[in-house]
């Protein structure tokens, strides 16, 4: 069904319904059910607006904001004048403490901090000139999931599986592994008008480190289950069918009584996804029967890089079983003293597990196909905040794509001589959603919900697609 | 020397001011002739800038970074020569930390940085030494507070007359005209009445937190009929005086005092008294406290008067609200850790009370709000001024324990067992125990280190951390009980320090960067009220700050409070952004209203529960959810109310209908939390019974123990604030895990189960009766005939299915029976409010 030729509160409801109507009729075996299901599924795949090379997201995003000119954006002349006077009154200039060189044959210079991920320096677009609006985390990180910090809404991963449907309508098609509560919590995942199935789904994956993880194993059992109640224990599964078929019933009930209720249909349908789950997640999670080899890649087993190795793999994983747009979090890089430590901590988690990632999705193919991109809120400033510090940078900040269509190899958009702000080719977040929108297939323009009225869009009235980084 | 005391010192003494100039002058000098060249000559080869290799991250070259110190903390604290580590160090003490490593220092030596210390250690080196702190920066700010008042939130609120409106009939209230205006002037009409059993359902969880039980339904219907208003009035004179109205009102509270049981963060130490603060705030909503009094006693409550040793113990607990906030137990820098605990007090409680967010101030004047850096700073002068008691056991991954407040009347049930002599000897025994092993193993140490067996000595140190923790945690146990075993009365609280002092302004928020002069302490200038009070010498300024934020003259606390109430009753406040008053929030949808209600509650004694009478009796709040859709599409938010936004239960609502619903609902208060029963300790390391943080009990939610980063499952599935943050608006998520919880978890089978058992058991109900009653318990009213068929197709297939299945019919008819009961709990009917 093409949403855009149904209003798409009409098109929903009839789904619903239709999905409904079979009741009495259908036989009650899973296998009909399950057609009936189809027919109406949210979640089925939709055709993209024109072929697109991305068929799906892995968003690696580094809550907290990471200093660019000590990662991926190379500035001589901060290392040169380091001590000078800064731009900020009474600031002074820090050049970084690492050191850049250049890696594979596109050359590219990344900073000592990332030895792993530069080893696929060819496959990375490194894109230097981003800015965003507001200097602040909430603002800042809601902006870059949602486009929009003054009003509640879409996510990016909502829009995308919006856009798109997911090819395993067993998982959700938009997970985000282990999200932090602060900086906008649940809106950086939220469907906001868009139907609620489309929200992501917060999965707790964690390493040996995490508290739950660690009272498991003080208490001598296995850590908790990423999902819990993935199980009944007392009732067999036609029986539960049974079951999740009178719920329905009395969901639709209601649904019939209130007229237009989405978060109705979106417990309906999170019933019906959860029904499917109790299969497909517990697969999906059991990384037992992956080789050493593969765990050695992500670093898993070897302490620092336990816990986002994990959180790699299970992406991975995900993405193999078709999972739309996965979302990971790696917060804590908010530097504004001990930059020195914190980024080696910070980059040492998750440096060698990125790495990994990057590596274990090309031997599978699936690079070509799937997006990974790496970014936190903003940048840092290139004078110091005390002796061993950077304050908040929004006006100028470095993110990576790979995969998924975009050119490896190249550096794209240029700070100033300090890397104080973007100053060539930039890219606002608005441009680096629509490009995202673009890798998959999907016209920001045209790709448009109808909300009380208004055609919404992620993008806004903004958006430029950043066609010289499309491969 | 007691370890806590040691450590509370060292920002006070910071601070302290010189003396004469006269004096300084020769200070320098004992610094120049004595200290200075000891330190090069001993010191500066592993500590100092110029170092090959520093050593345990500390620097001796200039003032401040001694005074920051290195990895295990400031090196000294002026005043206190025992007090300091570098005297720990230079003495051979502690064998863990003895410096010069390879020498002990002479005597005389010793002495000198004894007597330095003692005299204030007084250091010139300052601006002279590269690598040191950066040159002192002057602080100007170019904010215009004057300017800055004429914004709505901080110009007073205005009485106006309620507007006149056309449909003349349908006001009941003020609340009604202003609301109607505002709709009639779109061209909208409000939803008609919804039914009366909608009505009651709404109201019961509203105000309490619980469905209503059926019989209240029935009476009220046929009060209803007789006569509504007096019906619908006394319904909520007796909802307002249920002591469920304090649990479900005060966890409110509690979203917004991030109240937990636990520092969070890496430590994470529990805090075994914060349940005190949790039932005081529950007493307080049940007790009708004015709010006025209710902020006072909690931003200072330690400093109001008090006629009776109960009530004095009430304000000390009240203040347990600037106590339970989240903790970085193991930050190293203890400077840093004291400005980071005072900028969780200034956040929380400008937010809490004032919508403000003046924390956004502590790096550079405040980028969206008229509050320039030095408000914020006479505020941390205040909290700075104030000691906050919290507790917690000292030891190697904790270094900020401090003593907690011994409340002057004992409790009439304790929280935990009292200790048997025995118990209180064994305890002491193994205290003295370890005391013994730590001395031993460091002598052993010294023996080891004198011979020149470093590796040797470093080992044994490394184990002693174990022994160290141990102690920590039998000295915080032991400390918890009198001579005689019995359980204290101990409390998180605040008191006024002994010498409240101004704060330096910190450029940029750096601890290390603090300008030379210093704020007086004061109040946020913009929110101006006019009777604002000096704050005399000797006092921390906490009191003023409190009478300052309670003043009628305040313009924002009545509205911040009254936009709450409205948020919590219609699902949305009139500004939406209900933390955030300033520029970067919205603005009121309903000026007029907002200061209609403000000036309500201040005019009403700050009387909470009149405020929510007013408002639950108008005609606006028992409109019906209908929707209908040439409304929605002029106003999909509802902003202008033209029905009752329909709602998701919350965690505690949803866990507790399910509860009432069993019949499994205890109502009974429960004594203290499974988190003072389990004692001091850190989650995860200390702490490993996971089962007894996380139990479950058939308490009203409320009580179920909050551990920052372990809430139990059944909260946090649905959207449960995060009590690591301050919170006024929840999220509402749908998620397949709710749906999952809702299926296969234990709590709810075992709560359908017994809901099975209620009704044929205890009810004896059979047939369509128990039909009946089960959707009467679950939704407050009848099925419909559709539900009924459906009800019944139900059991006639969920039979036949089980009997393919070769299940004995007795099970079959039993596991019916409690899957229906389960699926009246999961479907959306029982967890939306209409």
């Amino acid at each position: 069904m093409n949403d855009s030729l149904l209003p798409p509160v009409l098109s929903r409801r009839l789904a619903l319904q239709s999905a409904s109507a079979g009741f009495g009729y259908l036989a009650f075996s899973a296998l009909s059910t399950l057609a009936a299901d189809r027919a109406a599924n949210p979640l089925a795949p939709k055709a993209p607006h024109f072929a697109g090379k991305a068929k799906r997201v892995i968003f690696l995003c580094m809550r907290g904001a990471p200093s660019h000119v000590d990662t991926f954006d190379y500035k001589p002349d901060l290392t040169r004048d380091s001590g000078k006077a800064g731009q900020r009154p009474g600031a002074k200039l820090l050049g970084s403490k690492w050191e850049f060189s250049q890696h594979g044959q596109s050359g590219q210079r990344i900073s000592s901090l990332f030895p792993h991920v530069a080893r696929h320096a060819d496959d990375l677009c490194i894109i230097n000139s981003m800015h965003t609006d507001i200097p602040n985390h909430p603002q800042a990180t809601i902006q870059l999931h949602t486009g929009n910090f003054q009003f509640v809404r879409p996510s990016l991963g909502a829009w995308t599986l919006y856009g798109l449907g997911t090819d395993n309508d067993s998982l959700p098609g938009f997970v985000t592994i282990a999200p932090p509560n602060g900086d906008g919590g649940s809106q950086n995942f939220g469907s906001a008008f868009l139907p609620a199935i489309y929200q992501g789904t917060p999965i707790a994956v964690g390493g040996a480190g995490g508290l739950r993880a660690r009272l498991a194993n003080a208490m001598g059992n296995e850590p908790k289950a990423p999902v819990s109640n993935v199980a009944n224990p007392r009732l067999p599964k036609d029986l539960q069918r049974v079951q999740l078929d009178y719920i329905k019933s009395l969901n639709i009930e209601k649904l019939n009584r209130d007229v237009h209720q989405p978060e109705v249909e979106g417990v309906i349908e999170s019933f019906e996804l959860a029904f499917r789950m109790q299969d497909e997640v517990p697969k999906v999670l059991d990384i037992s029967g992956e080789s050493a080899e593969t765990l050695k890649l992500y670093g898993i087993g070897a302490g620092t890089t336990d816990t986002f190795g994990r959180q790699c793999l299970i992406a991975r994983r995900m993405a193999e079983a078709g999972v739309r747009f996965i979302e990971l979090s790696h917060g804590g890089w908010d530097h504004h003293r001990n930059l020195t430590n914190g980024l080696e901590t910070n980059c040492g988690q998750t440096d060698l597990p990125i790495a990994g990632l990057l590596e274990d999705l090309k031997r599978r193919d699936l690079l070509k196909d799937t997006l990974v991109m790496w970014s936190g809120e903003f940048g840092r400033t290139p004078h110091s905040q005390g002796t061993d510090g950077r304050d908040h940078n929004n006006k100028g900040f470095s993110l990576w794509m790979a995969g998924g269509g975009v050119k490896g190899g190249l550096t794209y958009g240029a700070t100033d001589e300090y890397g104080y702000q973007a100053v060539e080719n930039k890219v606002h977040i608005h441009d680096w959603h629509a490009t995202i929108l673009h890798l998959l297939g999907l016209n920001h323009e045209k790709l448009t919900y109808n909300y009380a009225g208004r055609d919404f869009r992620l993008t806004d009235v903004h958006g430029r697609v950043v066609t010289d980084i499309v491969a | 020397m007691n370890l806590r005391l040691r450590f509370a010192i060292p920002f006070l003494a910071g601070f302290t001011a010189v003396s004469s100039a006269q004096d300084e002058a020769a200070k320098v000098e004992f610094f120049e002739s004595k200290i200075r060249p000891a330190l090069v000559k001993h010191c500066y080869e592993c500590h100092s800038a110029d170092s090959e290799k520093v050593k345990g991250g500390l620097l001796l070259d200039s003032r401040a970074a001694t005074l920051r110190g290195g990895d295990s903390g400031p090196a000294l604290v002026p005043g206190d020569a025992d007090g300091s580590l570098l005297m720990t160090a230079i003495r051979y003490e502690d064998s863990t930390l003895e410096m010069p490593p390879k020498y002990r220092l002479d005597d005389a030596v010793i002495a000198d940085f004894e007597k330095w210390i003692a005299m204030g250690a007084i250091d010139p080196r300052d601006e002279a030494t590269p690598g040191g702190t950066q040159p002192m920066e002057k602080y100007s700010s170019t904010i215009d507070v004057e300017k800055g008042r004429s914004f709505w939130a901080y110009q007073p609120p205005k009485a106006a007359p309620a507007p006149a409106v056309a449909n003349a009939a349908w006001p009941r209230s003020d609340v009604d005209r202003h609301l109607l205006a505002a709709l009639e002037a779109k061209d909208m009409q409000p939803s008609p009445d919804a039914d009366p059993r909608t009505l009651l359902r709404r109201l019961s969880f509203d105000l309490t937190g619980l469905p209503p039980a059926p019989e209240s339904v029935e009476a009220f219907v046929a009060a209803w009929k007789a006569d509504p208003e007096a019906a619908l009035r006394d319904q909520v004179d007796d909802l307002l005086a249920s002591p469920a109205f304090g649990e479900r009102w005060g966890r409110l509270w509690l979203d917004v005092a991030r109240y937990a049981e636990s520092t969070g963060k890496e430590a994470n130490a529990l805090y075994p008294h914060a349940w005190r603060y949790r039932d005081y705030v529950i007493d307080a909503f049940n007790a009708d406290k004015p709010y006025d009094e209710f902020i006072r006693e909690q931003i200072a409550g330690d400093l109001l008067p008090y006629s009776t040793d109960i009530e004095r113990a009430e304000h000390l607990v009240a203040t347990g609200f600037l106590a339970i906030g989240t903790k970085s137990l193991n930050d190293q820098n203890l400077r840093q850790f004291r400005f980071d605990l005072v900028d969780e007090q200034i956040d929380t409680t400008t937010r809490a009370v004032l919508g403000t967010t003046v924390a956004c101030a502590r790096c550079h004047d405040h980028k969206f709000d008229p509050i320039p850096m030095s408000d914020y700073y006479a505020m941390a002068g205040i909290f700075l001024s104030t000691e906050t008691h919290y507790g917690t056991a000292q030891t190697a991954q904790s270094r900020h324990a401090s003593p907690l407040v011994t409340l002057p009347v004992p409790d009439a049930k304790p929280p935990v067992e009292p200790m048997s002599l025995g118990q209180l000897i064994d305890v002491q025994f193994r205290l003295d125990r370890e005391r013994e092993q730590l001395r031993e193993r460091v002598a052993e140490a010294a023996e080891l280190r004198r011979s020149g067996d470093n590796d040797g000595a470093q080992r044994i140190t490394l184990g002693l951390l174990r022994t160290r923790s141990e102690i920590g945690l039998l000295e915080t146990a032991l400390a918890k009980y009198d001579d005689d075993g019995r359980p204290l009365p101990l409390a998180m609280a605040t008191q006024d320090s002994a010498e409240p002092f101004d704060s330096q302004l910190l450029i940029r928020g750096e601890e290390d960067n603090a300008t030379p002069e210093r704020v007086s302490r004061g109040f946020v200038q913009v929110i101006h009220t006019g009777d604002e009070e000096a704050i005399p010498t000797g006092q921390s300024g906490r009191l003023q700050l409190a009478q300052w934020m309670t003043s009628p003259h305040n313009p924002l606390t009545a509205r911040v409070m009254a936009n709450r109430v409205w948020h919590w009753l219609f699902g949305a406040g009139l500004v939406t952004t209900v933390d955030n008053f300033g520029a970067t929030g919205q603005t009121p949808s309903h000026p007029e209203l907002l200061d209609h209600l403000a000036l309500s509650l201040v005019e009403g004694g700050w009387s909470v529960k009149s405020l929510i009478r007013e408002i639950v009796l108008s005609r606006a709040y028992r409109q019906s959810s209908a929707y209908d859709e040439a409304k929605f599409l002029k106003d999909p938010d509802n902003r202008l109310i033209w029905r009752f936004t329909p709602r998701r239960l919350e965690a505690e609502q949803l866990r507790d209908a399910v509860l009432a619903v069993s019949g499994s609902l205890d109502l009974e208060r429960p004594v203290g939390s499974p988190v003072a029963r389990t004692g001091d300790g850190f989650v995860g390391r200390t702490v490993r019974d996971q089962a007894s943080l996380t139990a479950e009990s058939d308490h009203r939610s409320v009580y179920l123990p909050i551990v920052r980063d372990l809430v139990p499952e059944s909260l946090e599935l649905f959207d449960f604030a995060d009590p690591s943050l301050m919170t006024g608006d929840r999220d509402t998520t749908t998620v397949p895990s709710q749906a999952l919880y809702l299926m296969n978890s234990g709590f709810i089978l075992r709560q359908s189960e017994a809901m099975a058992n209620r009704l044929t058991g205890d009810l004896g109900l059979r047939g369509p009766q128990l039909g009946l009653m089960a959707f009467q318990l679950a939704y407050s009213r009848p099925p419909t005939d559709e539900e009924a068929r459906k009800t019944a197709a139900y059991f006639e297939r969920f039979l036949a299915t089980a009997k393919e299945s070769g299940l004995d019919e007795d099970s079959a008819r039993r596991t019916a029976l409690t899957t229906f009961c389960q699926s009246l709990l999961s479907s959306a009917e029982f967890r939306y409010l209409n």
